[in-house]
């Protein structure tokens, strides 16, 4: 049997060798791009905890303020290193500084020698022989391997560190050597970092490690029962989470990018596979009638549909870790996500994903064959080895019951929307997805029929008369042919439908979110006095100016933090600077109020004109819940609060951060004014235009990859089409000849065969736009709010789906020309002659 | 080797039954040949007989001991046909993907054979049916007579005690058709099979053992 299965199927791949090929090479796509997604992010994530591991060591505990301005107080760092069941109390001050002529902040630590040693043995410092600065205690600073090489310094030399107005100039003793080598980090004692850049009396965390008979579930329960409202108990396992969190929606969209070649690719074996058994039914019914059992007849297409898979597959692997490589030099670690801020990860091929994966493609292809196994299964031996494959198996089916069908889908699709999310993730809204595109297919003969057996019924030309009988009298050849335009436009119209809801709402919210022309920006690290005091003299050439200034609070440890945002505005009317999505409610006039993003509102269930409290300034802070505003730049929530609140509460307002409104008729003359500032301070200054450039030319950027897989979609459907379209000429070639006999010549047979194809790319492409639209619906409207917490209006870019739908309708007509031509080049005469 | 009792069959659709009450006997190493009108019904008691098709009521028992295919399920039917039974059509049905040595060498495979005998078996039979030297051409290159005698071929490899062979000349002019049909009447006296061949052909009818002709009264 095994010998008989492998003369068939190397039959089959030798007549059949560009379906065969290039079905194989949709599945290699969906795998390959799948399996160097998660090669990127399983590197990418390693590297992280990685990075994390040499910072942080491996404490059993760490106690951290939530707020970003928050730090642990000395008395309670003592409290804790007193405490019997710890062995190891490790203090830590960590900030961002600048360096001179770098242009991003570098991570300074300031760690106590002795506690680090046990702690935290990547961050040991050593001494070079030639700097003799009397070592860390005496204040030396020990910069990464990395850093070295990017600041061109050795040891010995000086470094000037600068953190909003203060200053600190020591010298170098020595390197890191157990930093990675990406790391980009400075280390100093805790002390002399404390006299420099504070906090007084306090310190960023504590790292604890625990003495080996004490039990660590229930010493964390009992402190962080204890601990103040501002402080909070961080384990190991929670970093690991928030970085996998960090990047997971984004990894998801990219998979399902793959899933979607995956499923063209399945689409393509179900034609290909389709085609070949009706092609070959009276082989596979003679095979019957010689004794093959039923069930082989099953298994032999099913392994033919195997046999495109696994070599597809297979393929796969190696061009996805090739892709991977690719990638992380082009892009590094997350794509262009900028979710992680290692440089190029380690690429690792592990058995078990690899096997997955392979799996995953073999499953994809067996799937496509599943129904023609079925067929191939249920054809009656004698009728198929006589005439051949019957193109209506079940060929009177009451038009009711080919409703129930869709109509039962689109239920269940309907009621799988209406689902929350699941850990996460819009899983439910993918299986909607799914059977949109099933409702899609299974809808196509229904629409063929209804169309174009009515058209037939015109009085037309012989030519058109005949190709619409074709199209309308074998349903379910159509079916196959624009199963793979339906799915392919579907999917491709869906994605330019989200992607332009999402530009156009980006873009109208970057017209709300920059309302001054200028914008000066010290990332996220406090702006000089010198300049704050510069601004508010009379001959500074500005209107107005705007300050703000950036923390972050841990709401929950395991969840990225959320970005509080401190604006001078106006309490009364803060919807003058943020895009709210709906009602803004009056605070009670004692109650502080902040206003938070879409993201914290879905994230943390948060609703407007509720109250809640927040580990704000060391406190555990009552605030009111003001509006939510649409924040497309922060996925994992944010809260803006104004100023004044922030101070009344004993915030200590720092701006890093400026938005200004030049005189008018000065612009050049406050880009000159500014010149000198941002140079002196390593600061950025954007105009808006340039801000509003940027953001959209980075979006377009991380979307690139879509288009690239549109593409190789459409083409795969375009190819679909011209496989079917030729076999069936192939299954029709007695008809065709017959038509010839009776006096058709040869351009009218290839008319007839061109309009054959277009009418069927005109179907599948119709039904494609309204599957996509629907699609595109759901992506919008649930997907991106499951996934991104982001939502924007539906915007349908007509023009773009159109001239798409008429290029690749173009398409086909070429594509339906070869099988037109091969039509020609059947010999007529000799078909005529054998009787089946 | 072959006993049909109370054969009656009826095609869905159809105004009248083709048979109500058939009965005969193809005794072994018999060769039967099986004449009627056009759409009297032969096809159609062969597919039963193969247990391609089934009739609506009695019993067709098969070699020896006898099973009744009738009541076979759909893979034990199959593996019947592939053990006992050889086919030759009319259309003569080669695969044109295999080569002529391949399509001879799958009922060898359906049967089981074993691979070592598989070689001098085929060897054997395209020497026997007049093609010595074909093994490894296409079926594309052959001609119509050429075809049938591979298809007859094919059908004895296996070596099956009953042969069904539906207007096996149907599809050749008179001069192959008397070679062809020579030579396939000469492999299965062979072999000691029986063989029940339809046909429209009175000289075909004489060559044979006996002569059953269906009418719409049933077998004379
Ligand atoms: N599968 C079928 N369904 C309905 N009618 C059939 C089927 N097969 C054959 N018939 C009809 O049964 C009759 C006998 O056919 P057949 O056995 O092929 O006749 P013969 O081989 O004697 O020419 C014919 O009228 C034919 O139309
Ligand atoms: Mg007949």
């Amino acid at each position: 049997m095994r010998t008989l299965a492998a003369w068939l199927i190397r039959a089959q791949f030798r007549s059949r060798r560009a379906a065969t090929l290039l079905s194989m090479l949709a599945i290699a796509l969906g795998v390959a791009l799948g399996y160097s997604i998660h090669l990127i992010n399983d590197a990418a994530l390693a590297d992280f905890s990685r990075a994390m591991k040499t910072v942080q060591g491996e404490p059993d505990a760490v106690i951290a303020a939530r707020d970003s301005a928050g730090s642990v107080p000395l008395p309670l760092v003592d409290e804790i290193a007193g405490d019997p069941a710890v062995l190891v109390a490790a203090a830590v001050i960590e900030t961002r500084v600048r360096i001179d002529d770098l242009r991003t902040p570098v991570r300074l630590i300031g760690i106590d020698l002795f506690t680090a040693a046990a702690m935290m043995p990547g961050l040991l410092p050593r001494d070079a022989e030639r700097a003799a600065t009397g070592g860390i205690l005496a204040g030396a600073l020990y910069a990464s391997p990395a850093l070295l090489a990017e600041i061109g310094l050795q040891a010995g030399a000086t470094l000037t560190l600068l953190r909003g107005d203060q200053r600190w100039s020591a010298t170098i003793g020595g390197d890191l050597p157990a930093a990675g080598a990406d790391d980009l980090l400075l280390v100093a004692d805790i002390a002399w970092v404390q006299e420099h850049f504070g906090p007084a009396g306090a310190v960023s965390e504590v790292r604890v490690r625990l003495a080996p008979e004490s039990d660590p579930a229930g010493w964390r329960a009992g402190v962080a029962a204890r601990l103040p409202p501002a402080l909070l108990l961080r384990v190991a396992q929670d970093d690991s989470e928030r970085a996998s969190n960090l990047s997971r929606a984004y990894r998801v969209n990219l998979n399902v990018l793959a899933l979607v070649a995956l499923l063209t690719g399945a689409f393509l074996v179900f034609a290909t596979q389709l085609t070949a058994v009706a092609q070959r039914s009276t082989h596979f019914a003679l095979l019957g009638v010689l004794g093959l059992p039923p069930r082989m007849r099953l298994l032999l297409v099913l392994l033919e549909g195997l046999a495109i898979g696994l070599p597809g597959a297979l393929l796969g692997l190696v061009l996805g870790y090739a892709l991977a490589l690719a990638f992380t030099q082009l892009l590094g670690g997350d794509l262009g996500g900028g979710y992680f801020s290692g440089k190029v990860p380690l690429i690792v091929p592990q058995l078990l994903p690899a096997s997955g994966f392979l799996l995953l493609g073999c499953a994809a292809s067996l799937t496509g064959a599943a129904y023609p196994a079925y067929l191939n299964l249920r054809q009656p031996l004698v009728e198929a080895l006589n005439n051949g494959f019957t193109a209506r198996p079940q060929a009177v089916r009451s038009r009711r019951r080919q409703l129930l069908l869709p109509a039962s889908l689109a239920l269940l699709a309907g009621g799988l929307l209406q689902l929350p999310p699941l850990s996460g993730l819009p899983l439910a809204a993918y299986a909607a997805i799914a059977l949109v595109l099933l409702i899609g297919v299974a809808g196509a003969p229904l629409l063929t029929q209804e169309i174009f057996g009515r058209a037939a019924r015109l009085r037309l030309p012989a030519t058109q008369r005949i190709a619409l009988q074709n199209v309308a009298q074998a349903p379910l050849m159509a079916q196959v042919a624009a199963s793979g335009l339906i799915v392919s436009f579907a999917l491709t119209a869906s994605m330019v439908i989200m992607v332009s809801s999402f530009r156009v709402a980006v873009d109208h919210w970057l017209d709300h979110v920059l309302p001054a022309p200028l914008y000066l920006r010290g990332k996220a690290s406090p702006l000089p006095q010198e300049l704050l005091t510069a601004l508010e003299r009379a001959d500074a050439p500005f209107l107005r100016v705007e300050r703000s200034a950036y923390a972050s609070l841990t709401l929950d440890p395991r969840r990225p933090a959320v970005a509080l945002l401190v604006r001078e505005l106006d309490r009364r009317d803060p919807a003058a600077r943020l895009p709210f999505t709906g009602a803004v409610l009056v605070p009670p006039p004692e109650m502080p109020v902040v206003w938070i993003s879409e993201a914290m509102q879905e994230i943390y269930r948060i609703v407007p004109g509720q109250s809640l409290r927040l580990p704000l300034l060391g406190g555990d802070v009552e605030v009111f819940v003001g509006g939510v505003w649409r924040d497309y730049a922060r996925q994992f929530g944010a809260l803006v609060i104004s100023r004044d609140d922030y101070q009344r509460l004993g915030g200590d307002f720092r701006p890093s951060d400026l938005a200004l409104w030049p005189r008018p008729g000065e612009e050049a003359a406050a880009g000159e004014w500014l010149a000198p500032h941002a140079a002196a301070h390593a600061l950025e200054v954007a105009e808006s235009a340039g801000i509003r450039r940027l953001s959209l030319s980075i979006f377009d950027k991380s979307f690139a990859v879509t288009y690239a897989l549109e593409a190789a979609a459409m083409v795969i459907g375009v190819f679909g089409l011209a496989v079917t379209l030729t076999a069936s000429v192939w299954l029709r070639a007695r008809e065709l000849a017959t038509l010839a006999a009776l006096g058709f010549d040869q351009r009218m047979l290839r008319h007839a065969l061109m309009l054959e194809g277009a009418l069927i790319a005109s179907v599948g492409l119709l039904i494609g736009l309204a599957c996509g639209i629907a699609i595109g619906a759901i992506l919008t409207h649930v997907v991106n709010p499951q996934a991104f917490h982001w939502r924007m209006p539906l915007h349908l870019p007509w023009l773009a789906l159109l001239g798409g739908a008429v290029a690749t309708l173009a398409a086909a007509v070429l594509a339906s020309r070869q099988a037109a031509r091969e039509a020609t080049r059947l010999p007529l005469a000799q078909v005529l002659a054998s009787s089946q | 080797m072959l006993t049909a009792t109370g054969l009656a069959k009826r095609h869905r659709e159809a105004s009248r039954a083709l048979f109500t009450d058939l009965a005969f006997t193809v005794a072994a190493g018999e060769i039967v040949a099986l004449v009627g009108e056009s759409g009297i019904g032969k096809s159609t008691l062969l597919n039963c007989i193969a247990g391609l098709d089934t009739p609506d009521g009695g019993a067709i028992a098969i070699g020896s001991p006898a099973v009744d295919i009738v009541r076979l399920g759909e893979a034990a039917r199959a593996a019947l046909r592939a053990r006992s039974i050889g086919f030759v059509f009319q259309a003569f049905h080669v695969l044109p993907t295999l080569t002529v040595a391949q399509n001879i060498g799958v009922p060898l495979l359906l049967a089981g054979v074993p691979a070592a005998e598989h070689a001098s078996r085929t060897q054997a039979l395209l020497t026997g049916v007049g093609l010595p030297g074909f093994g490894d051409r296409w079926p594309a290159s052959l001609s119509g007579g050429e075809l049938q005698r591979v298809a007859i071929a094919r059908a004895l490899v296996h070596r099956p005690r009953l042969i069904l062979a539906d207007e096996p000349t149907g599809n050749l002019d008179p001069r192959t058709a008397g070679q062809v049909l020579t030579l396939l009447l000469e492999r299965v006296r062979e072999q000691r099979a029986s063989a029940l061949i339809v046909t429209h052909s009175r000289h075909v009818a004489e060559s044979c053992d006996r002569i059953l002709t269906l009418t719409p009264q049933g077998l004379e």
